[in-house]
């Protein structure tokens, strides 16, 4: 497991951006195969997905609401498994994956939601600690890390806030600085601005765009249309569980 | 990973601080559960002990004839000790019978003025194994040429013989009817507990669900999230049992002493032992309904 956690600093994200092919390289992230998801027998959320993310990549996957972002998403983090076909997170096929060993594959998943998920009774630093504390980290790793992390989402003068005391858009930082502490290699965040305004949610995807450079696959589910079209990265597109365009630098591109 | 047991004790111990409406409803839940129980448990103890006293006095008198001889009543002992049924022979003579009935009598007097000479026949009491089987050992006496020989009135011998005829199965049908009772009350008790128990700790674990959602996503393994909540079911049941112990030893302090008083007759008593014995069944099974309470409330917020 451990070995993710030192996923060098991919050189190439780290350079000043530059027009041209985006970089691509290292191995596979998350690479999908043939993977349909059924909830209903008749009615799949996935069809017949394949596809490939590699290391170090910020993906975006838009579609209207129903057409499989979440579901997208659950398969990753291993919350559902596949109807049919092969999801390979971080080099683990997850149908293989024995149900005990699910936790330790989520310390290398950081997850940012619509709705922040933040325990209301804990501190933003109490928050962002949590997530190593359950992990059995050490006191001193938490004294060290957790203020580094909250510096780098921008809350470094809030860290003994209560999350009513904070806005929508610092909610955020807070659960993606949960997400981000224990330094994963994969982050997914599913409509992370779907609850903020456009202003906040700017500032949310440069954080994330700041994440990625240091090395992090990060993967957004989105149906924010300025947000997609402003950014320029690689667009997955689902319509009703199949995927229907899939371009780098892309547009969300829907008329409707 | 390291198994961080400092994490577990204070993780444990603050929960408790901070549900403390809902710890304080699973306390008195276990508390006031294991209470009802033990208060039913030390009762049938000392029901227990009456019944076997009053059981016990059943025996049966064997009242022999004036000047009998030594040889017969010893013969008839020796043949009654060799009855598997018979625990205890025990011979009564004249004056021993005179003097107990005087004992009896203190009270009036009068009748022991009235008394010429002495009265009372020298009598063999047959104490059994099993009271149950007296009529059993009855038939058999009376069967035996011996009796026949030394009884006190051989032409009639059901009145040579005394064991509270009646009585004695009106008693063993109600000391087993009380027993009966006993066990059922004991049974439901401990299953309206468990359930009461086992729904406490469900609500404090689904006031808590949104925590565990988290603990899962962020990677937190089964047993990390687990053990706190076990941890804290044992607490809760541990601090219940002892405060159910506490009530039943003062609730006992009080009372037994005083049913003695009132009812001299019956020999109302509990040996420590006894109690001892019911504050480690409460304890036991306090801990055990804790732990089954916890483990079952969180397995459908442990699926992964």
């Amino acid at each position: 497991m451990t070995d993710l956690n030192q996923t060098p600093v991919n050189p190439a994200s780290l350079a000043p951006e530059v027009p041209g092919p985006l970089p691509r390289t290292g191995p596979a992230m998350i690479s999908m195969r043939g993977v349909s998801k059924y909830y209903l027998a008749d009615k799949p959320a996935l069809r017949d997905v394949n596809v490939e993310i590699g290391s170090g990549e910020f993906v975006f996957i838009v579609g209207h609401s129903g057409s499989g972002k979440s579901t997208f998403i659950r398969l990753l983090l291993r919350e559902l498994m596949p109807t049919q076909g092969q999801i390979i997170v971080a080099g683990q096929d997850l149908a293989k994956m024995k149900n005990w060993k699910v936790p330790y594959l989520r310390r290398n998943i950081g997850c940012v939601f619509q709705d922040f998920k933040l325990l209301p009774n804990k501190t933003g630093f109490e928050n962002v600690a949590f997530a190593l504390e359950v992990i059995g980290k050490s006191k001193h790793v938490i004294r060290t890390q957790v203020p580094e992390v909250l510096r780098l989402v921008g809350l470094e003068d809030k860290i003994d806030s209560y999350p009513d005391e904070l806005s929508g858009g610092e909610q955020q930082r807070v659960s993606i600085a949960r997400a981000f502490v224990n330094r994963p290699p994969l982050l997914l965040c599913d409509e992370p601005t779907g609850n903020l305004d456009p202003q906040t949610s700017l500032g949310i995807m440069k954080l994330l765009e700041r994440i990625n450079k240091t090395g992090t696959t990060v993967l957004v589910a989105t149906h924010d249309r300025d947000m997609v079209d402003n950014m320029r990265r690689r667009v997955i597109a689902l319509d009703s569980g199949r995927i229907v365009r899939d371009q780098d630098r892309g547009v969300y591109g829907y008329v409707d | 990973m390291s198994i961080n047991i400092g994490y577990f004790a204070s993780e444990s111990l603050l929960n408790f601080r901070r549900n403390w409406v809902m710890s304080l409803g699973a306390v008195i839940t276990i508390y006031l559960s294991l209470l009802l129980v033990g208060v039913f448990l030390a009762t049938g103890v000392i029901v227990n002990s009456v019944v076997k006293s009053v059981e016990n006095k059943v025996s049966i008198q064997i009242f022999l004839k004036d000047g009998v001889q030594t040889n017969d009543v010893d013969t008839l002992q020796q043949s009654l000790l060799a009855d598997p049924l018979v625990g205890r022979v025990q011979y009564t003579s004249k004056d021993q019978a005179l003097q107990k009935f005087k004992q009896d009598m203190k009270q009036s007097p009068e009748i022991i003025q009235q008394l010429e000479g002495n009265p009372l026949p020298a009598s063999l009491d047959v104490t059994l194994k099993d009271p149950r089987q007296v009529e059993t050992m009855v038939a058999k006496i009376k069967a035996s040429p011996l009796f026949k020989k030394v009884a006190d009135r051989p032409d009639n011998p059901e009145q040579s013989l005394k064991y509270g005829q009646q009585v004695v199965k009106k008693l063993f049908a109600f000391t087993q009817v009380v027993r009966w009772i006993e066990v059922a009350f004991v049974i439901m008790l401990a299953a309206v507990s468990l359930i009461f128990i086992n729904n406490t700790i469900r609500l404090a674990i689904y006031a808590r669900r949104k925590e565990i959602g988290i603990m899962r996503l962020v990677g937190a393994s089964n047993w990390f999230i687990r053990t706190p909540f076990l941890l804290e079911g044992v607490m809760q049941a541990l601090i219940g049992a002892a405060f159910a112990i506490l009530t039943i030893a003062l609730l006992e302090a009080a009372i037994v002493p005083r049913l003695g008083e009132t009812l001299p007759f019956l020999p109302v008593n509990m040996t420590s032992t006894a109690t001892a014995q019911i504050g480690l069944v409460l304890v036991l099974a306090g801990v055990f309904i804790g732990l089954l309470g916890s483990g079952f409330a969180l397995r459908r917020y442990l699926k992964v």
